[in-house]
């Protein structure tokens, strides 16, 4: 451990902990900075967290200063506080300032900066200004703007050292440095828009969100990437019921600071023009009433004969779905749906978010085969919630073998096609819940946006079974859901699913 | 005036950089009894004795610099910067060229120093001729057993690499260096880890100039005594001196350091040539503050004396400034060359040498105005030791002394172009 002062008060922080995070939490906010970033290696460029160390002679730069015992550091100094000014200024003589036609604005490092120490006052001729390119496509899904850059050299890092491509590069030098991507080379890696993300400025936008809205309209829920089994922690982006974007939030155990392009647009399900947003019975769309008379038709005081879960519903629509039937009677399947390549950066092989919840509740997964004879074999009103098993072709034969066959349903799709009832549920960003990844992490995410025509959570329609079947009455909160669960698979008040840990909790401990 | 030759002694000599001759007036004979020694500690030990300060231009102690390797390391390299780029400074450019063997054989002998098994010769791209002449000095140093495996029977192995240089001024920085002969952007590393710990792939490396390197050989013949017989106590040994400019006698010159300037230059550079008068002098390259006539008159020409006139000895690139030149257009060459120069990554640098170069060509076309040479003040004060490395410093120098020493000049040019209008002189090579 180093004892040491930041403006004048002591702190103690572990050995080989950097001076700008320990700055950070000495302050309570981060020292000025670019291109200090926690996940990426120190480069020390943009020279704006120099700070005072006492018996230095010199300023220093936090991101490349280690804490030692005894060190003296004073962050606000007028010393350090007219350094910063200055060298916030020269990052602004060539800047364009196009603020008001900038994606960034709002979220800019600059701006933001600016506002802290700004000089207000320029002494830069327009004129004198070096002019680079602007709006070059660099890949499919990034667009570069050369004058804003303020060459913090996060992006080209980032493609050095976390996808290991390599695909930009700081061409050039002195003031005519500039950003770019090698000759006849695409930023084309499946995690390009994470350079976007870290860009401080709007020198790499993205091209999906690009004038789609300002970004001071947009509220922020705290979500989970159902793109794959990794599970990144994002944050969901909306307005006015739309979703916008995803953007990773830094979850160390899980993802750092990144996710991939491909779970960064699995937002577009949430609109898609398949939706189902109302009950539909045989071709015809229902109201709730009678979608719910349908449904005490089909059941007739009865448990579903099967129920089939699929790896897409939350740990609390397993939990619910589970319960319904006779253990024997619950099944997930078929095995190979979802399947995709994985990579050894954050993408997961298996392309949805809670097979490992399916496991925790001790649901089998079944093959192909086996799921279509179960279906074929069930003699009564089949249940399907959180997948399509359907996309199967030998799923869906026995699907459409089915007569009572109730799928509750987010999109349109041969289980819905099949369906002797479909009833529209909540897709992810719709409804709280919970994942489990492929690390055996539980991680809770909140909703969004507000369920689109009919559309109703899920758990409320599991409970609504629950109590056609039972003769009685389901759960009436999903606190209660989790409450019972919690009870069911960990320990009474082992977790508090409506507070979950911001890293996720890792039943039976282990690395959390 | 005594001539020194601790460095030069076949300087001009059409035939000093053949191995024969360098062989028959003594050569290799240092590297063979260091070897026979066989104790690397020995040779740190009596090149730190000696006092031998870096010739590049920062003058750290040599001897000091080959300790910070780490004890048992077991991989080290050894670089020597040839990429001689200060402007005013052409001195290692002749050592290479008249002596190749005599850096070649410093070289040798530092790397079993430092242990070191792989050495570059890292020689300014520009310097075409000079590559053909040091690696042809190599080939011959392989083919006599001097490098290669086992030297002299010693049990100890060394390659040598000649290096070429891509031309940019920032690759004499030693980190700049290392990153572009490991194929990165030549362009400065932050520092902490200093080379000496993990340098070129991370491993300890050791980069020296050319002058410094040269200079061990004599060291190891003569011994630290003889070499601090010559010099200060502070500063002791030769330095090479290329003096440009209209004196009598430019060129390069070996000088015991602390040899007063007046003597240097009455004596050894015999004035002014007829017509000129001095007005002033860049002592150590384009990098360091300029003295007026009057000041560099009384200093010597060592670390201390210059550091007290608030100069520094730098590279020994002197530029001698007569009365005719006019010192606006002359730091607009300068701020030219570090604009130019600056490697971009450091945003005080990128910008400000930039910036300041805008403003001396704004002065320069007749634009400028009393609040410009504040600004140029100001945007000294955001660059200097703001930066990774020097190279802010060294636009930044200059660019303060000119102002703090020939302000009138600028005011004169402010006065006189408010009235005459725009000016259209340009420096040669440079368009607006």
């Amino acid at each position: 451990m180093a004892k040491l002062t930041i403006d004048d008060q002591e702190f103690e922080f572990p050995d080989g902990t950097s001076l700008f995070d320990a700055c950070r939490e000495a302050r309570g906010e981060a020292l000025p900075h670019f291109c200090y970033h926690p996940d990426l290696p120190v480069a020390g460029v943009c020279r704006l967290c120099q700070v005072e160390v006492e018996g230095m002679p010199k300023l220093t730069i936090a991101c490349n200063t280690g804490v030692r015992d005894g060190m003296v550091v004073r962050t606000r100094s007028e010393k350090v506080t007219q350094a910063v000014q200055q060298i916030l200024e020269m990052h602004l003589i060539n800047h364009p300032v196009d603020c008001p036609i900038c994606d960034q604005a709002g979220e800019c490092g600059l701006q933001d900066q600016y506002m802290d120490f700004g000089l207000y006052e320029s002494k830069v001729e327009m004129a004198a200004k070096v002019n680079k390119r602007k709006v070059k496509v660099i890949g499919p899904q990034v667009i570069l703007d050369q004058e804003r850059c303020v060459l913090c050299s996060r992006c080209v890092r980032f493609c050095q050292e976390v996808t290991g491509t390599g695909e930009l590069g700081i061409f050039n030098r002195g003031d005519r440095a500039e950003l770019d991507v090698a000759p006849g080379v695409e930023l084309d890696n499946n995690y390009s828009l994470n350079t976007v993300d870290i860009c401080p400025v709007g020198a790499l936008t993205s091209r999906d969100f690009r004038f789609a809205k300002r970004v001071w309209m947009l509220k922020s829920a705290r979500g989970v990437c159902p793109g794959c089994a990794t599970g990144c922690n994002v944050r969901i982006d909306h307005e006015g019921g739309r979703v916008f974007r995803l953007k990773p939030l830094r979850n160390p155990q899980v993802n750092g600071s990144w996710m991939c392009d491909r779970g960064r647009m699995t937002y577009k399900a949430v609109h898609d023009e398949r939706r189902l947003l109302q009950p539909v019975r045989d071709g015809k769309d229902l109201t709730w009433a009678e979608a719910s008379g349908a449904l005490a038709g089909m059941l007739q005081g009865r448990s579903p004969a099967l129920v089939v879960i699929g790896p897409h519903a939350s740990l609390e629509e397993m939990y619910l779905a589970r319960d319904l039937a006779d253990p024997a009677a619950v099944v997930s399947g078929p095995h190979d749906l979802d399947r995709g390549s994985g990579d050894d950066i954050l993408l997961d092989g298996d392309r949805s978010p809670n097979r490992k919840g399916l496991a925790s509740l001790g649901i089998t997964e079944l093959g192909a085969a086996d799921l279509a004879a179960r279906v074929g074999a069930a003699g009564g009103p089949v249940l399907v919630l959180g997948g399509d098993p359907g996309r199967d072709k030998t799923v869906a034969g026995a699907l459409a073998q089915c007569a009572n066959l109730i799928a509750i349903a987010t999109h349109d799709g041969p289980t819905v096609q099949a369906a002797a009832l479909a009833l529209p549920g909540a897709a992810w960003a719709e409804k709280a819940g919970t994942f489990v990844n492929r690390q055996g992490r539980w991680q809770g995410f909140a909703q969004a946006v507000a369920r689109p025509g009919a559309v109703r959570d899920v758990w409320r329609i599991l409970a609504e079974i629950q109590a056609l079947a039972h003769d009685g009455s389901g759960p009436q909160s999903l606190r209660a859901v989790r409450q019972d669960l919690v009870t069911s698979v960990l320990s009474e008040g082992e977790l508090d699913m409506d507070r979950m840990p911001e890293q996720g909790y890792v039943p039976g401990g282990g690395e959390q | 005036m005594k001539e020194y030759n601790i460095l030069t002694s076949r300087f001009g000599r059409s035939d000093g950089h053949k191995l024969a001759v360098y062989e028959q007036e003594g050569g290799y004979q240092a590297l063979r009894r260091v070897l026979g020694q066989g104790d690397p500690a020995a040779v740190r030990e009596t090149v730190k004795e000696a006092g031998l300060r870096g010739r590049g231009g920062a003058g750290f102690p040599t001897g000091v610099k080959w300790g910070f390797v780490p004890q048992g390391a077991e991989e080290v390299y050894f670089f020597v910067n040839a990429d001689e780029s200060e402007p005013g400074t052409f001195k290692d450019r002749l050592l290479l060229d008249y002596d190749p063997h005599q850096t070649l054989e410093g070289t040798i002998i530092s790397c079993f120093a430092v242990q070191a098994k792989l050495a570059f010769i890292y020689i300014r791209g520009e310097f075409g001729w000079l590559i053909d002449r040091v690696q042809a000095a190599v080939d011959e140093a392989y083919a006599a057993g001097y490098l290669g495996k086992n030297i002299l029977g010693s049990g100890f192995d060394l390659e040598v690499i000649v290096h070429k240089g891509a031309g940019a001024y920032i690759c004499g920085e030693e980190t700049g260096l290392i990153n572009s002969v490991e194929g990165r952007k030549g362009q400065p590393s932050i520092k902490p880890p200093f080379p000496a710990v993990a340098g070129f792939l991370g491993k300890p490396t050791i980069v020296n100039n050319v002058e410094s390197v040269a200079s061990v050989p004599w060291i190891i013949n003569n011994g630290p005594q003889a070499y601090r017989a010559v010099g200060t106590e502070k500063s002791p040994g030769t330095k090479l001196f290329s003096v440009s400019g209209p004196v009598k006698k430019p060129g390069v010159y070996e000088i015991p350091l602390g040899l007063p300037f007046r003597e240097f230059f009455n004596d050894w550079l015999g004035g002014m040539v007829e017509g000129e008068q001095l007005k002033a002098v860049i002592v150590g390259g384009s990098s360091v503050p300029v003295l007026p006539a009057a000041e560099v008159m009384n200093v010597n020409l060592d670390y201390e004396s210059l550091q007290q006139a608030g100069t520094m000895l730098g590279s020994g690139g002197m530029i001698v400034i007569p009365e005719s030149c006019d010192m606006v257009e002359l730091i607009q060459v300068l701020m030219h060359f570090y604009y130019d120069e600056s490697c971009g990554q450091c945003t005080p640098c990128r910008e400000g040498t930039g910036w300041l170069h805008r403003i001396v060509k704004k002065l320069r076309r007749g634009e400028g105005t009393a609040e410009d040479l504040d600004l140029l003040a100001y945007v000294c004060n955001g660059m200097a030791g703001l930066t990774i490395c020097p190279l802010a410093d060294a636009a930044v120098m200059p660019m303060r002394s000119f102002l703090g020493k020939f302000r009138p000049e600028f005011e004169a040019l402010i006065r006189e172009t408010a009235v005459a209008g725009p000016q259209t002189r340009w420096p040669r090579g440079e368009q607006e």
